[in-house]
C-alpha cells in the first residue's frame, strides 16, 4: 500500500542512525523468538506422545502464526527504523515515526520540563543513546531512540538551552 | 538533567516572571536550613486537637480490643472477672495503659513538631521528630486550594487545608487539622499573595481579607438524585436486573436472586457515595478563582484560581439528553488523573449535573474571553449541534463509513483562546482547552484511516480525567490543525506572562529578562537562523556540526 506521510510539508528530517537496527534486532529476539520456543513447546510434547490434548494441527498451528507474525515484524523492522526523525524548529521539536500506524508529533520547547538520556546495554555497545523528553503532561510520549550518543548530548544541551528561553509555566 | 532553573533558596524572592511551573516546586529540604530572614509569618502549629481527630480509629481500636471482651461478659451476665483472672488483671491493666500512653504520646510528638509557616512568597511545613521533613512550596505555584471537612472534624469545628502545586501525585501542603476560621484565614492569606496582592506597608500584620465571592449556581438535591438514577450505572443495573431475572425464569433458578444482594450492596454504597459527595454541590466566583462547595456528611471547599484549568469536558449521557443535564469535568494540574479512590473524581468534576445555562455560565468563569463574537452559538453547536453549525470542521463524508453515527458530529472549532473538540452522536462529549495550555501534540494515522484519508489529532494535558483527541478528521484538516495550533499555543504562550493573576492584569515588570539573540550557522535541518541563547560552549556545536 502507498503509504503517503501525515507529518506537514517542508519539513527535512534527521533520521537516526542506522545502527539502531541492531537495538531492535536484539529486542525483537527477546521477545520474539522465546514466545515461538515457548508456543513450540506443547507441539513438542505432543510429539513425544506425553501431552494427548492439543491436536497436532493446532500444535503446529500456533506457534506458526507466531512465527510468521514474528518474520513479519523482523521484515519490518529496517523500514520502521528508517521511518522515525526528528526536526529542531524555532520553537518546538518535531518527532515522527511509524508507516504504518504514523505518529507526528510536537513539543514545545517551553513546555519541556526535563529531558532523559537514556543508554541500554545494546546501545552502550553501538555508542547509541535514546533522548527522552518530558512535559506536564503524561501523554508526551516523546522518543527518540538510536541517537548517536555525541548527537544525544549536543541536542540535550540545545534542547535545554532552547526550553530555558522559552519557558513557559503550566 | 532539568531544563527548567534552580529553585531559589528560602528566602530569596520568587522570581515573578519565570514560571517553572510543574517541574519541582515542592522541595523538601534537609533538616537543617538557615533560618529564613523575611520573618513575615510566624510558625504556626495546627490545632491541639487534630492528632485524636486523625488518629480516632487507632483509639477507638485500642478501646474496642479491650472493652469487647469486658461488654461481652456484661451482656451475657456473667461475672467479669473469673476467677484466675483477677490476678493478671494489673498486667493487662498497665498493658493497655501502655499502649495507650504510646499512641497518645505519639499523636502528641507529631503534632508538636508539625509546624507550618506562609512567608516570603513560600508556605512550609516542618513534620517529623525522627525522620524530620521541611517541605516548601512556592505560593505562586499554587494549582488549587482545598478545605475538606471530614465528619468527625466537621462536629469539633475543624478544617483540613490542602495545597495543590503542579505535582498531581500527593498534596504539597496537607495541614489537618485548623479550626474552619483559620483554615478560611489561611487560604484567603495564600491567595492573596499567590494572586500578587501589594500589603498595606504600613500595616503588614494585618491579615489579608477574604476575596468576596458571588454565587453562580447550585445543583438541588432533587436534580442530583434524578441525574444519579438516569445515570449509565444505572443504566446497567436495570440491564443486569432483567438479564437474572431472565436468566432465573428460564433456569428456573432461585439462586440468582442470591447473587444479586451483595452487587445490591455495592451499588447501594456507591449511589450513596456519589450523593454524599455531589450533595449541596455550590458554585461561585471571586477574584481568587472558582469556589465550589459540596458534601452532604463531610463537606469539601475547593479554590481554583483563574487559568489553572487545563482541560474542560461537557458529557452527556444518552439518558440525560430527556432533561438537558450534563456534566462538567476538569483537568487540573495538582489533582491528578482519577486514580482508584473517589476522591479524586469529585475533584476534578466542575459541575456534578447541570442545565445548559449552568453549562454556560461555567464556560464564562473557565474561560472568561471565550474568543469568539458568539459564544452562545458556539458552543451550543458544541454540545448539541451536528454537521458545520457554529464553524465545526467534521469528519470528512468519504469517512462516514468510519463512523456511520459520529460523522456528522466528530469535529473541532478553534477560536482565538481555545480549541474546541466535540464527539459523539449518543455519549455527546465537548472538550475546551485553552491555547496556552496545551502541552504537545500529536497526529496519528492507522492503515484503516489511511485508506479513508483521515487523521486523528491528540492533545496532551495533565493528568486528569479529560484526555483530548479529535478523532477522524480530515488529513488536511488535521495538518493545518496541527501547525495553526502550534503556532497559536505559542503566541498565547507569550502573552501570558505571569503566574500571579492579579500582577498579569496590570502592566507589572515581570516580563523576562529579554534575551539576547545570537546567530548561529544554519543547520543542516534547514531551520532559519534561530535565535540561540547563550550556548553553554563551543563544542557542542561542532558536535552539532559533525552528527547533524
Amino acid at each position: 500500500m502507498h503509504t503517503e506521510a501525515i507529518d506537514p510539508p517542508g519539513i527535512s528530517w534527521q533520521r537516526v542512525s542506522p545502527k539502531y537496527v541492531t537495538v531492535r534486532l536484539v529486542q525483537w529476539a527477546l521477545g520474539n523468538l522465546i514466545t515461538v520456543l515457548v508456543l513450540c513447546l506443547p507441539l513438542v510434547l505432543v510429539l513425544l506422545g506425553w501431552w494427548r490434548w492439543p491436536p497436532l494441527w493446532l500444535a503446529i498451528l500456533v506457534p506458526a502464526a507466531a512465527l510468521v507474525l514474528a518474520v513479519w515484524r523482523l521484515v519490518l523492522i529496517p523500514r520502521q527504523v528508517r521511518a522515525i526523525g526528528y526536526a529542531e524548529r524555532d520553537d518546538d521539536l518535531l518527532i515522527r515515526g511509524g508507516i504504518f500506524f504514523q505518529r507526528t508529533m510536537v513539543v514545545p520547547y517551553g513546555r519541556m520540563q526535563y529531558v532523559d538520556i537514556g543508554v541500554g546495554p545494546v546501545e552502550r555497545g553501538l555508542g547509541l543513546c535514546t533522548l527522552k523528553l518530558h512535559t506536564a503532561s503524561p501523554g508526551t510520549n516523546a522518543l527518540i531512540p538510536g541517537l548517536p550518543a555525541a548527537e544525544g548530548a549536543r541536542l540535550r544541551e540545545q534542547l535545554s538551552a532552547r526550553g530555558e528561553a522559552r519557558l513557559a509555566g503550566l | 538533567m532539568t531544563v527548567d532553573g534552580p529553585v531559589p533558596e528560602p528566602g530569596t524572592a520568587p522570581l515573578p516572571g519565570k514560571p517553572d511551573a510543574g517541574s519541582a516546586p515542592v522541595v523538601p529540604a534537609p533538616a537543617k536550613l538557615p533560618a529564613p530572614e523575611t520573618h513575615d509569618g510566624e510558625w504556626l502549629r495546627v490545632h491541639p486537637a487534630s492528632p485524636f481527630v486523625r488518629g480516632w480509629v487507632a483509639l477507638a481500636a485500642i478501646g474496642f480490643f479491650f472493652g469487647r471482651d469486658f461488654f461481652e461478659r456484661m451482656l451475657q451476665g456473667r461475672p467479669i472477672l473469673e476467677d484466675g483472672f483477677a490476678g493478671r488483671i494489673p498486667w493487662l491493666l498497665a498493658g493497655g495503659g501502655t499502649v495507650l500512653l504510646v499512641a497518645v504520646l505519639g499523636f502528641i510528638l507529631t503534632w508538636y513538631f508539625t509546624r507550618y509557616q506562609v512567608a516570603g512568597g513560600y508556605v512550609r511545613v516542618n513534620t517529623g521528630f525522627i525522620f524530620r521533613q521541611q517541605r516548601q512550596a512556592r505560593l505562586d505555584r499554587v494549582q488549587a486550594i482545598d478545605i475538606v471537612q471530614p465528619l468527625l472534624a466537621r462536629i469539633f469545628g475543624l478544617a483540613e487545608l490542602k495545597f495543590e502545586v503542579a505535582d498531581a501525585g500527593e498534596s504539597a501542603v496537607r495541614l489537618a487539622y485548623l479550626r474552619m476560621d483559620d483554615a478560611r484565614q489561611l487560604r484567603a492569606t495564600i491567595l492573596a499573595r499567590a494572586a500578587g496582592v501589594v500589603r498595606d506597608p504600613e500595616r503588614p500584620e494585618e491579615a489579608a481579607p477574604e476575596a468576596p465571592e458571588f454565587p453562580v449556581l447550585s445543583v438541588p438535591p432533587s436534580r442530583l438524585v434524578g441525574s444519579l438514577l438516569l445515570s449509565e450505572q444505572s443504566f446497567f443495573v436495570v440491564l443486569g436486573g432483567i438479564a437474572s431475572a431472565i436468566l432465573s425464569a428460564v433456569t428456573e433458578n432461585r439462586g440468582f436472586y442470591f447473587y444479586l444482594i451483595p452487587a445490591a450492596l455495592g451499588l447501594a454504597a456507591s449511589y450513596w457515595g456519589s450523593f454524599n459527595k455531589g450533595y449541596n454541590f455550590t458554585a461561585a466566583i471571586s477574584p481568587d478563582g472558582i469556589r465550589l462547595r459540596y458534601g452532604l456528611l463531610d463537606t469539601q471547599a475547593q479554590t481554583l484560581p483563574p487559568g489553572r484549568i487545563q482541560a474542560l469536558r461537557v458529557a452527556q449521557p444518552p439518558l440525560w439528553r430527556i432533561f438537558g443535564w450534563y456534566r462538567i469535568q476538569v483537568n487540573v494540574a495538582g489533582y491528578g488523573a482519577a486514580g482508584s479512590n473517589g476522591e479524586t473524581a469529585s475533584r476534578t468534576t466542575l459541575l456534578p449535573v447541570g442545565k445548559l445555562s449552568d453549562v454556560m455560565s461555567m464556560l464564562s468563569l473557565v474561560l472568561p474571553d471565550p474568543g469568539t463574537a458568539e459564544p452562545g452559538r458556539v458552543f451550543t453547536a458544541g454540545l448539541a449541534g451536528l454537521d458545520s453549525d457554529g464553524g465545526f470542521v467534521t469528519t470528512p463524508r468519504r469517512a462516514r463509513l468510519l463512523a456511520p453515527l459520529g460523522w456528522r458530529r466528530n469535529g473541532y472549532t478553534a477560536t482565538s483562546t481555545a480549541l474546541l473538540i466535540r464527539s459523539g452522536r449518543w455519549w455527546r462529549q465537548l472538550v475546551v482547552l485553552p491555547h496556552q495550555r496545551t502541552q504537545s501534540m500529536a497526529l496519528h494515522q492507522g492503515p484503516l484511516a489511511r485508506r479513508f484519508g483521515v487523521a486523528d489529532l491528540v492533545l496532551h494535558t495533565t493528568a486528569g480525567p479529560v484526555s483530548p483527541r479529535l478523532i477522524q478528521a480530515g488529513v488536511d484538516e488535521a495538518r493545518t490543525l496541527f501547525d495553526e495550533q502550534a503556532a497559536r499555543a505559542r503566541l498565547a504562550r507569550k502573552r501570558q506572562t505571569s503566574e500571579q493573576w492579579l500582577a498579569q492584569v496590570a502592566p507589572a515588570p515581570v516580563v523576562p529578562a529579554p534575551v539576547v539573540p545570537v546567530p548561529v550557522a544554519g543547520h543542516e535541518t534547514g531551520a532559519s537562523t534561530v535565535a540561540e541563547p547563550e550556548m553553554p560552549a563551543g563544542p557542542q556545536q561542532q558536535e552539532g556540526q559533525q552528527h547533524g
